[in-house]
């Protein structure tokens, strides 16, 4: 992907899972039967075993007993998990952390991770904006305003409204107390996005306006929706229902796009594959704010799951 | 937060009562949030005319992130309607009350789906291994799973 593709171009075409692969020099049986444990000398492993290895601490992400979204931990916790494996990961993460990326916020990978990360980020981006009663009212105003377009795409009031009020409310928290006489806190914010149903109330609300999003604008999608699996090109209504609006499928250029449209946001997305020669790390901007300049939130992507990368101090993350 | 599913019913269940259902569905008993029974029957020409069903949903707190059970009312009184995508335990074969169940979903867009379903049968016949199927089916129609592979009927 071009570093400096933004989305006021189309967005580019999907590619397909298997392009990820590294490309194996040895037949795949071959590199499957060897045993790799901690004495294992990872110089000696092909890109293909490297791959799996790196696949199988990516799958450790899916345990259902990870929290659904984590604390921020510092990004040499992730370095660390990559010292022993890939250099060429480890010189990714040197990069993140010169760009001033201290830290890294998992979530789970269950196929939500980028709508749990991106409302999450969205939601902490308003409660650490300096004017938060105009970041409140700005955020409710742009929701507001994309409602016709979830009626438009055919979904009943009564069934988008519960997962709406899940993310309204807690978005005017930020400025008002709630009946308990509680704000919204960096803290309770963590807490609300643990909340399975909190949480997944969200991730449903932010499909369907992404979904709705695709489908007011079918012409400047259409010619992007690929099956991710089988890469055949589908309609604009087969590829909402099946990887949009269903629970648990993951989000890719066309969904990122359309969801940063839908909230007016700028979304950078870091690759971190451990492919680049360089050590560099490719952003993919979609900028799509009123205001150019508003830093864009940052999500770490690596094959198959996205987390968010985080700028704060460290002195500021609980260790 | 607890019980959201519960305030996403209710709403459910006063549009029911305020605005009326679609033709040919009658609420039966919606006294809680686990168990609703309608009434359902074919309006118009189809191979069901003048036979009414009872149709069962129970729900638990993962509704609508998964789907409700949904049932036809098998007991001395109501029998499920003779078809191939219906057991004769009530248990329904139908892909939106499994993989492709979406929280769009309602409650009645399920009624239409299985009116739907009905009307455009064209022959009355049982599902391929009905009777084992009966034998050995759980009794929560959600614990089976159903392979979709026929959607022409």
């Amino acid at each position: 992907m071009d570093a400096a593709a933004t989305s006021s171009n189309l967005p580019a075409a999907p590619r397909q899972r298997t392009t990820d692969l590294p490309d194996i020099a040895e037949p795949a049986s071959h590199s499957a039967k060897v045993q790799i444990t901690e004495d294992t000398d990872l110089a000696s492993l092909t890109p293909a075993q490297l791959y799996d290895l790196n696949q199988s601490a990516i799958n450790d992400l899916t345990a259902s007993d990870r929290p659904l979204i984590a604390p921020v931990a510092p990004l040499d916790v992730l370095r660390a998990e990559y010292e022993r494996g890939s250099q060429s990961f480890v010189q990714q993460i040197d990069f993140l952390q010169r760009q001033g990326y201290q830290g890294i916020r998992r979530t789970r990978g269950d196929g939500d991770c980028f709508y749990r990360s991106l409302a999450f980020a969205y939601i902490e981006r308003i409660l650490a904006s300096p004017d938060r009663s105009f970041a409140v009212v700005q955020a409710i105003s742009t929701l507001e305003a994309a409602l016709p377009m979830l009626d438009a795409a055919g979904y009943q009031k009564m069934v988008y409204e519960d997962f709406y009020q899940v993310l309204l409310s807690l978005i005017r928290r930020i400025d008002e107390p709630d009946m308990h006489g509680q704000r919204l806190t960096p803290e309770v914010l963590l807490e609300a996005f643990q909340d399975a149903e909190v949480s997944n109330y969200i991730v449903v609300f932010l499909r369907l306006l992404t979904s709705a999003q695709i489908r007011a604008d079918p012409d400047s999608y259409a010619p992007f929706l690929f099956h991710p699996e089988i890469g055949e090109q589908m309609t604009v209504h087969d590829f909402c229902v099946m990887f949009v609006e269903a629970i648990g499928k993951e989000a890719d250029h066309v969904q990122v796009t359309s969801l940063s449209r839908a909230l007016k946001i700028n979304v950078s997305v870091a690759y971190l594959d451990g492919r680049s020669s360089d050590g560099r790390v490719d952003f993919v901007q979609f900028h799509n704010s009123l205001n150019e300049d508003e830093e864009a939130l940052a999500l770490l992507y690596r094959p198959g799951h996205y987390d968010l990368l985080d700028k704060g101090s460290i002195e500021a993350l609980s260790l | 937060m607890a019980a959201v599913y519960m305030r996403r019913l209710g709403k459910e269940l006063r549009e029911i009562e305020t605005e009326a259902p679609p033709a040919g569905l009658r609420l039966l008993k919606a006294d809680d949030f686990d168990t609703w029974i309608f009434q359902i029957e074919v309006l118009g020409d189809s191979l069901y005319r003048g036979e009414r069903f009872a149709l069962k949903f129970r729900f638990d707190n993962t509704y609508p992130f998964s789907a409700p059970a949904v049932q036809f009312v098998v007991d001395s009184q109501m029998r499920a309607p003779v078809h191939p995508h219906v057991y004769t335990n009530g248990h329904i074969c139908a892909s939106i009350l499994g993989e492709d169940w979406s929280p769009t979903l309602s409650v009645i867009s399920v009624c239409i789906t299985i009116q739907s379903m009905l009307a455009s049968c064209k022959k009355k016949e049982l599902p391929e291994g009905n009777d084992t199927y009966v034998r050995t089916a759980p009794d929560n129609p959600k614990k089976t799973h159903f392979v979709y592979d026929d959607d022409t009927v």
